[in-house]
């Protein structure tokens, strides 16, 4: 074969990229969606919400390759391994929460501040380089799987630490990102205003940053090691990014629903008081089995036991307002995804985590299926659920605040998308739960978490039973996530009523 | 010190941990549903949630073998969960005193007076 031959069958370089323009110009032309209809700031703030939905998917396709490894513990064993495929799964899940929350605080910053992003450049600037340092890290991930434990693989390959694998230059580059992205905050509301909302960010952002870096030093003890580790781990999740949410909330609502601020900027300061005061020493549940002093065993019993305290007063709260407001909605997409995110954190978070969290009970289930089953609903219902209704919000305004509310056309997407995710996951929920309790069984008290026991769980029929059934719901949740992506693509398209105006109550 | 869960009591501990939970947030929501409609059926209802709630407070106690400072723990979630609803449930009136529709407000005065 010589080299015109050759030609004919390699696409050059640039037929390709040519290909790739006219294709993303088509897609464009298809999804039809004007960027005139939004401020800078929404326009970066759906570039972040891009990437968190490519994520996303990445997310569930290594969930699903994951999940089908526990079946066929052969499959692509040697080219894409387990622990490689777990490790994108989570990463991916965590970085698009992560991107879910930066874009919606871009969203509300420039309506919440009355003025223009302040060091709006900085910021587009710093949307590619996290962008393209997270295509890196994974990348790196998916070809250096294997490789001698050096510091130079800590710098750049993998630090090693679980759900924060990221290497320490990506760690230095994610708070470059962070800090130019609360310079963005402070100096706009500086020059705006400020109101609780923003004072509340604020502080939380001070917050997230500082404790990221907990995660980012190397120690040889393990146990002084995991005791930092934790500060990310549980103090991001259980407090920072919750705060995050209510921040997020409180906003949402007074746009959603024509909430009065003053009665939610109270609330907020009420949640962050419940969540800090139970969320901040709930942390002891970590520490229970990593070698730290005894007390922890009853500082983390004793407040995981108030940590469902601010779900009982979101329940008493929702009654309060049923019944003295008649409130009425512009978005009913976005409206049904928090309410699944009120169900799904009570249940996700509350429930899931209060049956196993008690020492007496978590000697046996920690790090089992259980904490699989636990981590699945409580990180879909608090934290996903709230990313997707801002990508409602925010896709309404990108198509020009167009009628969102009874009778949208095409509404069955949203609703399908709605009920398909929801019963994936939960699916897998109650699928992981049996499969959690006959591991802490078997493995841990029959056994005595010998290695042994951990494969007599394995080889148990209703251990694998369950991982059969949690297959079938990862489908499940993927074919809604199919779903959502195509219904947030094309729902509005030919709508040519505008929403209503939003009552303040 | 602890003593962990027996096997015999494995399913019982996570049972009653989430019915904890459940009733607690049953409790609160028909405690709630009972201000915003003086129904003395809600009433019974939400009370019924607490009896289960305590059992259930009762049960996680046996099973789990707390002892001592442990105790305190049970304790807490039998009082705390009785008084979280009504606290907030105050909070809620005070926060919104100020709303321009406020049956339940009227409602609460009405009580009071």
């Amino acid at each position: 074969m010589n080299t015109t031959q050759l030609d004919d069958v390699i696409p050059k370089p640039a037929s390709v990229l040519d290909k790739a323009r006219r294709l993303l110009n088509d897609f464009k032309v298809w999804v039809n969606l004007d960027s005139g209809n939004l401020t800078a700031g929404q326009q970066l703030a759906v570039k972040y919400f891009t990437v968190a939905m490519i994520l996303f998917v990445a997310q569930i396709l290594f969930g699903l390759l994951s999940a089908l490894q526990f079946i066929y513990p052969d499959f692509l064993y040697g080219i894409l391994d387990f622990n490689v495929n777990r490790m994108v799964h989570i990463n991916a899940m965590i970085v698009w929460m992560l991107y879910g929350f930066i874009g919606s605080i871009y969203w509300l910053i420039e309506d919440e501040s009355g003025t223009d992003i302040v060091g709006l450049k900085w910021a587009n600037i710093a949307f590619w380089v996290l962008t393209g340092a997270v295509t890196l890290v994974v990348l790196v991930y998916l070809f250096i799987q294997i490789g001698p434990g050096k510091d130079s693989s800590l710098w750049f390959i993998n630090e090693g630490r679980e759900y924060i694998e990221a290497p320490r230059w990506a760690d230095l580059g994610i708070t470059a990102v962070m800090l130019v992205f609360s310079y963005n905050v402070v100096a706009t509301f500086s020059k705006g205003k400020w109101s609780g909302i923003a004072g509340v960010l604020t502080l939380d952002l001070i917050a997230l940053i500082g404790l990221y870096l907990a995660g980012m030093f190397y120690m040889t003890n393990i146990t002084h090691d995991q005791y930092w580790w934790w500060w990310v781990i549980h103090l991001w999740v259980e407090a920072t990014w919750e705060v995050l949410v209510g921040v997020i909330m409180a906003w949402s609502l007074i746009k959603l629903l024509g909430a009065r601020r003053k009665i939610v900027q109270t609330w907020l300061y009420i949640e962050v008081a419940l969540m800090f005061g139970s969320g901040i020493l709930g942390l002891g549940h970590h520490y229970f089995w990593i070698g730290m002093p005894e007390y922890w065993l009853s500082v983390g019993g004793f407040f995981s036991a108030l940590e469902p305290i601010p779900l009982v007063a979101m329940v008493v709260h929702a009654i309060y307002d049923s019944g003295v407001h008649a409130f009425k909605t512009v978005n009913h997409p976005a409206l049904a995804w928090v309410i699944a995110h009120a169900f799904g954190n009570f249940f996700g978070a509350g429930v899931w985590g209060f049956m196993h969290t008690l020492p007496q009970i978590n000697l046996y289930t920690h790090g089992t299926q259980w904490s699989a089953s636990h981590g699945h609903l409580s990180f879909f219902g608090a934290y996903a659920t709230i990313n997707i209704a801002f990508f409602y919000l925010a896709i309404q305004h990108w198509r020009g605040n167009v009628w969102m509310a009874a009778g949208t056309r095409h509404a069955w997407r949203w609703k399908w998308a709605l009920g398909l995710l929801n019963a994936g996951v939960v699916g897998m929920t109650v699928a992981l739960l049996i499969a959690g309790y006959e591991q802490s069984f078997i493995e841990r008290a029959v056994e005595g978490s010998t290695w042994a026991g951990y494969f007599a769980a394995q080889n148990q029929p209703s251990f694998q039973h369950a991982m059969n059934w949690r297959m079938i719901f990862g489908l499940v949740t993927a074919a809604g996530l199919g779903l959502l992506v195509w219904d947030l693509l094309t729902i509005g398209k030919y709508e040519e009523r505008k929403a209503e105006k939003i009552v303040v109550h | 010190m602890i003593e962990p869960v027996a096997l015999k009591d494995f399913f019982i501990t996570f049972f009653s941990s989430a019915l904890i939970i459940l009733a607690g947030a049953a409790y609160a929501l028909l405690f709630a549903w009972s201000k915003v409609n003086a129904h003395i059926g809600i009433k019974i209802a939400a009370l019924a949630s607490y009896a289960v709630l305590i059992a259930s407070v009762l049960e996680l106690t046996r099973a789990a073998q707390f002892q001592g400072y442990w105790l305190i723990i049970s304790v807490a979630m039998g009082v705390g969960y009785f008084f979280a609803p009504i606290g907030i449930w105050h909070l809620c009136v005070k926060t919104h005193e100020q709303s321009v529709d406020t049956p339940i407000k009227t409602k609460i005065q009405e009580d009071e007076q």
